[in-house]
């Protein structure tokens, strides 16, 4: 039972906080969401600090690194806001270096680690919302092989990406494959978000695609979960840093001809702030340690995470737009930003009250961390 | 970074386990597993038999008789003590006033009343908090007067816990009105046998008398009960604070008491209630966050690095837990909760009403006690200031 970081894990802590208070600004944030929410030449840094290749295989080019590292390189990235989609590069990574084929790694995982290619999950469906067991993608193998009838919506960065990991039925059965976005048959269309990133909706009809693995429900549940975990530290990130603007703010502010930190009734909700932040820190710090658990111990333990993350995300944000008052609501103040972040990603892989009833569901007659 | 125990924490895990099986009585581990009344004597018995083994100390340093644990060893021994059914030990002598003995008391002290302690024999009480001074716990009144060799005390301590079988209480008394409140303040060791205390049970919500007003009138100490210097008694009371720390949290007896919330909402035909569930569902998530919580906190203290001061977090976070679970199990049984019967504390109670067949205690009573939660050990609003000093300055 240990919760310090190795010497290593620090340095890539600070490498990437470096990058992130210095190349990712708030003014460049801003310049890439108006030009669409995405760049790839910020992506392509992001690469070239090795953190395209976290889960990849020394082997393939990558750090081969794990969960804890991922965890730590989440959290700084969740601090800046930063809009392009590492944590769906980390599922990439985890996922086709653990189910595909050698060939597809051989030829996919090098250019995922050097940024030359972006792979996303291209998982939800309309009717589904967070139940991704139900989906209506269908794929069919041809004398050409495989082809993909599906429409997959909300998949970040969808009309940027090179190829999408896409869950379809073959006989009932769900299985993951892979598909190039500038293949026949796939077309995509493409949005602004909330958080000020990009996602689009991704059509294919008869796409070709390549198969990555029969056990499509298994892989898909370990990607969401390599998903949650990434989000849990993201968050934490950002929480870390609203609350930290937040504090700065009231201890400016006057009003009464006093700092508005004076005031008990603002100050309480700052120590339940705190609580949330600390209790979701504690959460990711679970999600992240249980990532590779046996699968069964694996979801009870992400399901546990998210819906604190949720609970703590929604009170974190809400209440740090409340203590700066009006300024918080404008589109100008940083605050704003984080706040949509954190309303994003509450609904990012499964949203509060979808994982209390995988909590729910998942209850034992033990109680605690190790149960 | 690792949620493991080592190997070797898990063997001590065991070794506790083995030993908490074969040495707690088992008619006393069936009245902690129902909530039932404990007596004095079950408290006892179990203090004593820890103490014969040396661990009714067991936070002590060695050098004072204690096992010399480090903090995760104490956490994983409490654990096992509270999974097994072992009721909580009274924390007023070998928790609070010894840990301040062995730091400010003189060798004399020492030698006279650790023994006591660490045995189990004799029964501590805390004179703290005064009608007029709860959370404003420097503004107490009760009087110490300076009379060549002895002090003659005068006023009221209230809220002492358990304080009808007290042999001995550790008390904040006034002793100087010169400067801040928390300067005239001074740490007394009082025989509650002494001619002149006068102590009278407070009949709680529940029914139950958990808590005493304790009268001093005259009563003479000698001046060799005094802890430390004379005006100096804050000092140490905040060091006897600082001794608190995870255990506030109270996590492992309430891993146990979600088991039983379980089993109740299980037997009242509950658990399968979606709604109901879902409350349960809530609570377990918050159980897990707070034992990672505290399990950060040993692994600082452990390792030395990252210290993290949130103790305030983890008592009001573990406080509100305490509420939710007694809150769940009352809703669990409904109206079936509100019978009032005393009797139905003891243990074998054979009566007829339906909550018995359960075994437990009435579950409105719990829920009612446990109101106190969050109001003693400082009030969480008092926490909630204390967290937001460290967070805003």
């Amino acid at each position: 039972m240990d919760f310090d970081f190795t010497d290593e894990q620090e340095q890539l802590r600070d490498a990437t906080r470096k990058w992130v208070d210095k190349g990712y600004t708030f003014e460049r944030r801003r310049g890439i969401t108006e030009a669409g929410g995405f760049s790839r030449e910020a992506y392509g840094q992001l690469a070239d600090l090795g953190l395209a290749g976290l889960y990849i295989p020394e082997a393939q080019g990558g750090l081969g690194m794990g969960p804890v590292e991922g965890m730590v390189v989440m959290e700084e990235l969740g601090r800046g806001m930063v809009l392009e989609p590492l944590a769906q590069t980390l599922i990439a990574g985890g996922v086709l270096s653990g189910y595909a084929p050698a060939a597809m790694q051989d030829a996919w995982l090098s250019k995922i680690a050097s940024g030359e290619r972006l792979v996303v999950l291209a998982y939800q469906e309309r009717a589904a919302r967070y139940k991704f067991e139900k989906c209506e993608a269908k794929a069919t193998l041809t004398h050409d092989g495989w082809t993909l009838v599906a429409t997959k919506s909300i998949v970040p960065a969808g009309d940027q990406a090179d190829a999408f990991i896409v869950p379809a039925l073959v006989s009932g059965k769900m299985a993951l494959f892979l598909v190039e976005r500038t293949s026949a048959g796939v077309t995509t269309q493409g949005y602004g978000t909330q958080d000020g990133a990009r996602a689009a909706e991704v059509m294919l009809d008869h796409a070709p695609a390549s198969l990555i693995t029969q056990d499509g429900l298994g892989a898909l549940e370990h990607a969401v979960d390599i998903g949650i975990a990434a989000s849990c530290a993201e968050a934490v990130g950002v929480m870390d840093k609203t609350l930290a603007i937040t504090v700065e703010y009231m201890n400016t502010r006057k009003q009464f001809g006093v700092a508005i930190s004076s005031f008990q009734a603002l100050r309480h909700r700052v120590a339940d702030m705190k609580m949330q932040l600390e209790l979701a820190r504690s959460m990711s710090y679970y999600a992240s340690l249980k990532l590779n658990a046996p699968a069964e111990e694996r979801r009870r333990a992400l399901a546990r995470a998210k819906y604190q993350l949720g609970v703590s995300m929604r009170f974190v944000g809400q209440q740090a737009v409340q203590l700066h008052g009006g300024i918080a609501v404008t589109d100008e103040y940083i605050v704003s930003h984080y706040f949509r972040k954190l309303t994003q990603l509450e609904m990012t892989f499964g949203d509060t009250l979808h994982h209390l009833s995988e909590v729910s569901a998942r209850m034992q007659d033990t109680a605690g961390v190790f149960a | 970074m690792d949620l493991a125990f080592t190997p070797e924490e898990q063997a001590f895990r065991e070794e506790i386990r083995a030993w908490v099986h074969a040495s707690l009585p088992a008619d006393i581990a069936h009245k902690v597993h129902n909530a039932l009344r404990l007596s004095r004597d079950d408290l006892q018995r179990w203090a004593k038999i820890l103490g014969k083994k040396g661990w009714l100390g067991h936070g002590w340093p060695q050098e004072f008789g204690g096992p010399g644990w480090n903090a995760v060893q104490k956490h994983l021994f409490e654990e096992e003590c509270a999974l097994a059914g072992a009721p909580r030990v009274v924390p007023f002598g070998p928790v609070m006033v010894a840990p301040v003995i062995m730091a400010f008391g003189n060798a004399e002290q020492q030698q006279r009343f650790l023994p006591g302690i660490a045995s189990g024999e004799v029964w501590w009480s805390q004179g703290y908090s005064e009608p007029g001074a709860g959370s404003d716990l420097a503004s107490v009144k009760c009087k110490a007067e300076r009379q060549g060799d002895k002090f003659i005390v005068n006023g009221q301590k209230t809220w002492t816990t358990l304080g009808q079988y007290g042999e001995w209480i550790f008390c904040l008394v006034r002793t100087g009105t010169e400067g801040k409140p928390q300067a005239g303040i001074s740490f007394l060791l009082i025989d509650m046998k002494s001619p002149g205390v006068t102590v009278r049970p407070i009949k709680l919500l529940d029914g139950e008398c958990e808590v005493n007003e304790v009268w001093f009138d005259n009563v003479e100490v000698p001046a060799n009960n005094l802890i430390g210097e004379e005006n100096k008694g804050w000092t140490y009371a905040k060091h006897l604070l600082s001794h608190e720390r995870t255990n506030i949290a109270d996590v492992n007896r309430t891993k146990r008491e979600l088991e039983r919330l379980k089993r109740i909402a299980k037997a009242e035909n509950v658990y399968d209630d979606l709604r109901f569930r879902d409350e349960i569902a809530k609570l377990e998530v918050d159980v897990v966050a707070l034992e990672m919580l505290v399990l950060r906190v040993l692994s600082a203290e452990k390792s030395g690095r990252n210290s993290l001061d949130i103790a305030g977090l983890l008592k009001i976070r573990g406080s509100e837990i305490q509420q939710r679970y007694s809150e769940l199990m009352m809703l669990a049984a409904g109206p079936f909760s509100l019978p009032l019967i005393h009797e139905a504390m003891e243990a074998g109670w054979q009566g007829d009403f339906p909550g018995a067949a359960l075994g437990d205690a009435p579950l409105a009573s719990t829920y009612f006690n446990m109101r106190k939660t969050t109001i003693y050990g400082g009030s969480n609003e008092v926490q909630r200031n204390i967290v937001s000093q460290v967070v805003l300055g």
